[in-house]
């Protein structure tokens, strides 16, 4: 199979290049990059006016399969993702059975291979059933296919045993990923704390809840040497804490969401739960320092945090309503719209590069020999409808919203999995 | 066009607030007839238990003629899943216009309002709002100084978790009252200041220099995690007994929104202070919440 990606704006840092190039993919792989590359029975994708960049990786993506599939499924989700510009995602384990054992990792990637869109790297439980209390089996995992280790969703709260396990784990390359919460200061906080809740009589968790863990986890990155991510990072209070660590020479890596970088804790006056995340939308002093952030490359990568839920459980009351949104389908547009001023290059640096150096896994680059897995997409201006989405999840903040970027093709493998508005799914290779 | 409902104080305008409060005295000299809302099917529902504001609004729903339905849902549909819009939607069906509607969280009024055709009046949401607390306690206060402009009130208290402070200051801004808010910071975060609101730690400072003092009920049940050291330690720089009443003004006025802890917030030396207004204020809410049925069922005419 010959796929060729024909006059679109190459975007590829790692080989210096910006300019429009073709790119032909056989049998999966880059098999050359060049101008007016000869089409011969290649399935064509036609780029011109559009940007070709290295595979995106979203690594920060909650799939809900198994045990969770009213919210999403490996497919559905896997289609969300293509459909928003990814060739591949990083799966969190929060799932039920958590992502703790060797088969039901496997199980995931069987079905990620069977749904034959994004690839799936899976995260793999760091203490079993995310409990906080007993390490999970972190050689069986990586053997099954982990790429890194999280209690996405929560932190255990015992410093000894997240030493233990940095320290149990330290020569495996699968790096931790922290969700920094401390659930004493968060306490059940619905939202930020601010005026805002203040205001509006709700429970908000401070910046220092995600402070403070921030704090510990660079500390036990520092005590192991292990190779650290800190999620979702909101506050400005974290990001110098980062800034720190690195200078120090820890290995720390950040990411940051679409949403933290677009809104700001003032979307609650109707008590919907609509914009209840973890952590919080923060006000504009941590937004702005988010924003600078990205710019000045303290972070690492742009990551959704993908996290469909039923409407129904969304249209709870703000206490009991589940936290997170779907973010897979607006993500390129969202961050556009959020950092006018980013340029192509660092944009593709964040969403390919940066996250194939973190998770060790392919790409990041279209160099000849590398998979042939692209991203195509355009600076035109699009109308978000959650109700189209391909993710079970239809509920954003972005809803409504007009986005400035948005994904033309994806191809993975080679494969032309998503072009046209349309999901393709590989049809099925046999051995 | 959807039915007007009264979730906080500022649903209203400060020209509809001030017929509000007259229309609420015209009531307290003279009841009205008793047909001002006759036949309209009026339920209150409330989740938490509440003593006075369910008597004051169950008697003023019956001094203008509705038909009342009073239903305090432990165990309702609510509770076994059925959505807001779902329950909102029913109690249209079966033919409910008005719901006053207590409930422990906050926004959970807003949230019938914006799913019930009806009207809706805010009894109490969470820790956010109480407006016909705010109404009466702005009547009450009217009733002794002629006048909102240029009054000095000092809310005193537990703020943080109070639903009487968030209405009151909203109200008392609006009619241009100078509102200074008393309470140690635990219980009264920086970020109230916003707003043109006054933050003070020192209630005796507080105490010789303001018209009205409001003391807001300590709720043990919220108070965790180290909120207060101790009650004891709470009421040496908090509470409002015999020594304090001494430094506040002869015609100053004292207010509680109720139920008092007595020996916490205040000693039974306040509430036998003439300066005391506790009973006028329960008396006034019967004529508040009469008004602002009326207001939302029927309008009220406003002076230009």
């Amino acid at each position: 199979m010959t796929t060729l990606v024909r006059g679109g704006r190459l975007i590829d840092p790692l080989q210096g290049i910006d300019a429009v190039r073709d790119v032909l993919i056989e049998n999966g792989f880059v098999a050359a990059i060049g101008e007016h590359l000869d089409a011969n029975d290649a399935r064509v994708v036609e780029a011109g006016g559009a940007i070709v960049a290295p595979g995106f990786i979203d690594m920060h993506v909650h799939l809900r399969e198994p045990g969770q599939t009213h919210k999403e499924t490996i497919a559905s989700g896997t289609a969300a993702a293509v459909a928003g510009g990814f060739t591949a995602v990083a799966c969190m384990p929060n799932t039920e059975p958590a992502l703790d054992s060797a088969a039901i990792v496997s199980e995931v990637m069987r079905r990620a291979d069977a749904a034959g869109l994004a690839r799936v790297y899976p995260v793999g439980a760091l203490t079993r059933a995310r409990a906080g209390t007993e390490l999970a089996p972190y050689h069986l995992l990586a053997d099954a296919g982990c790429v890194a280790f999280s209690d996405d969703g929560s932190t255990p709260r015992d410093a000894r045993l997240l030493r233990n396990a940095a320290r149990y784990a330290a020569d495996l390359p699968c790096v931790f990923i922290s969700h920094c919460e401390d659930p004493d200061l968060k306490g059940d906080a619905v939202m930020n704390e601010g005026e805002a809740s203040m205001r509006l009589g709700l429970d908000g968790a401070p910046g220092l809840a995600e402070d403070v863990i921030v704090a510990r986890d660079l500390l036990i990155a520092a005590d192991t040497g292990k190779a650290w991510h800190i999620a979702h990072v909101t506050t400005a209070t974290s990001l110098d804490l980062i800034r720190w660590a690195r200078a120090r020479g820890v290995r720390v890596t950040c990411e940051v969401t679409p949403h933290h970088l677009a809104f700001l804790d003032d979307r609650f006056d109707d008590y919907r739960a609509d914009a209840k995340v973890n952590p919080p939308l923060r006000g504009s002093h941590d937004r702005e320092a988010l924003r600078a952030a990205v710019l000045d490359g303290t972070v690492d990568v742009l990551a959704t945090d993908h996290a469909p839920h039923g409407a129904d459980e969304k249209a709870q009351l703000l206490s009991a309503a589940p936290v997170g949104f779907t973010g897979l389908e607006i993500a390129l547009g969202a961050y556009a719209l959020a950092l006018p001023e980013l340029t192509l290059g660092r944009f593709v640096e964040l969403l390919a590069v940066n996250p194939a150096r973190i998770l060790g896994v392919p790409g990041g680059t279209l160099a000849v020999g590398m998979p042939g897995d692209v991203s195509v997409f355009a600076d035109r201006p699009w109308t978000v409808d959650a109700r189209l989405f391909r993710s079970k999840g239809k509920n954003t903040p972005f809803d409504g919203l007009v986005l400035p970027r948005r994904a033309l093709a994806t191809i993975v493998d080679g494969a032309v999995v998503f072009e046209h508005g349309r999901v393709l799914p590989r049809e099925e290779v046999t051995a | 066009m959807p039915a007007r409902s009264l979730l906080d104080v500022d649903d209203l305008s400060p020209a509809e607030l001030v017929a509000v409060l007259d229309r609420a005295v015209a009531f307290r000299e003279v009841l009205p007839p008793r047909d001002l809302l006759a036949g309209v099917p009026v339920l209150n529902l409330f989740f938490e238990a509440s003593t006075r504001t369910a008597t004051s609004f169950t008697l003023a729903e019956q001094r203008v003629g509705a038909d009342v339905i009073s239903f305090a849902p432990g165990a309702s549909s609510l509770g076994k899943g059925e959505t807001i819009a779902d329950t909102a939607l029913t109690l249209y069906g079966i033919g409910v216009r008005v719901i006053v509607v207590r409930h422990q969280q906050s926004g959970f009024a807003r949230r019938l309002a914006d799913a019930f055709e009806g009207h809706v009046i805010n009894a109490g949401d969470g820790t956010h709002a109480h407006p016909t607390q705010a109404l009466l306690d702005l009547m009450t206060l009217r009733q002794e100084f002629n006048r909102f402009d240029g009054l000095r009130v000092a809310i005193v208290g537990d703020i943080l978790h109070s639903r009487v402070a968030r209405s009151n200051i909203v109200g008392m801004r609006a009619m241009g009252i100078d509102v200074t808010l008393v309470g140690p910071p635990t219980l009264l975060p920086r970020e109230f200041g916003a707003g043109g609101v006054r933050i003070e730690r020192d209630f005796d400072a507080v105490l010789p220099h303001v018209d009205a003092v409001m003391m807001l009920r300590i709720q043990r049940e919220r108070i965790t995690g180290g909120l207060l050291a101790s009650l004891d330690d709470y009421t040496l720089r908090y509470q409002l007994n015999r020594a304090r009443l001494r430094s506040l003004g002869g015609s100053a006025m004292i207010l509680h929104p109720g139920p008092y802890n007595r020996g916490v917030e205040l000693t039974d030396d306040v509430l036998d202070d003439p300066r005391s207004r506790y009973v006028a204020q329960v008396h006034n809410g019967v004529f508040v919440r009469m008004a602002v049925l009326d207001l939302l069922v029927n309008g009220v005419p406003v002076a230009a």
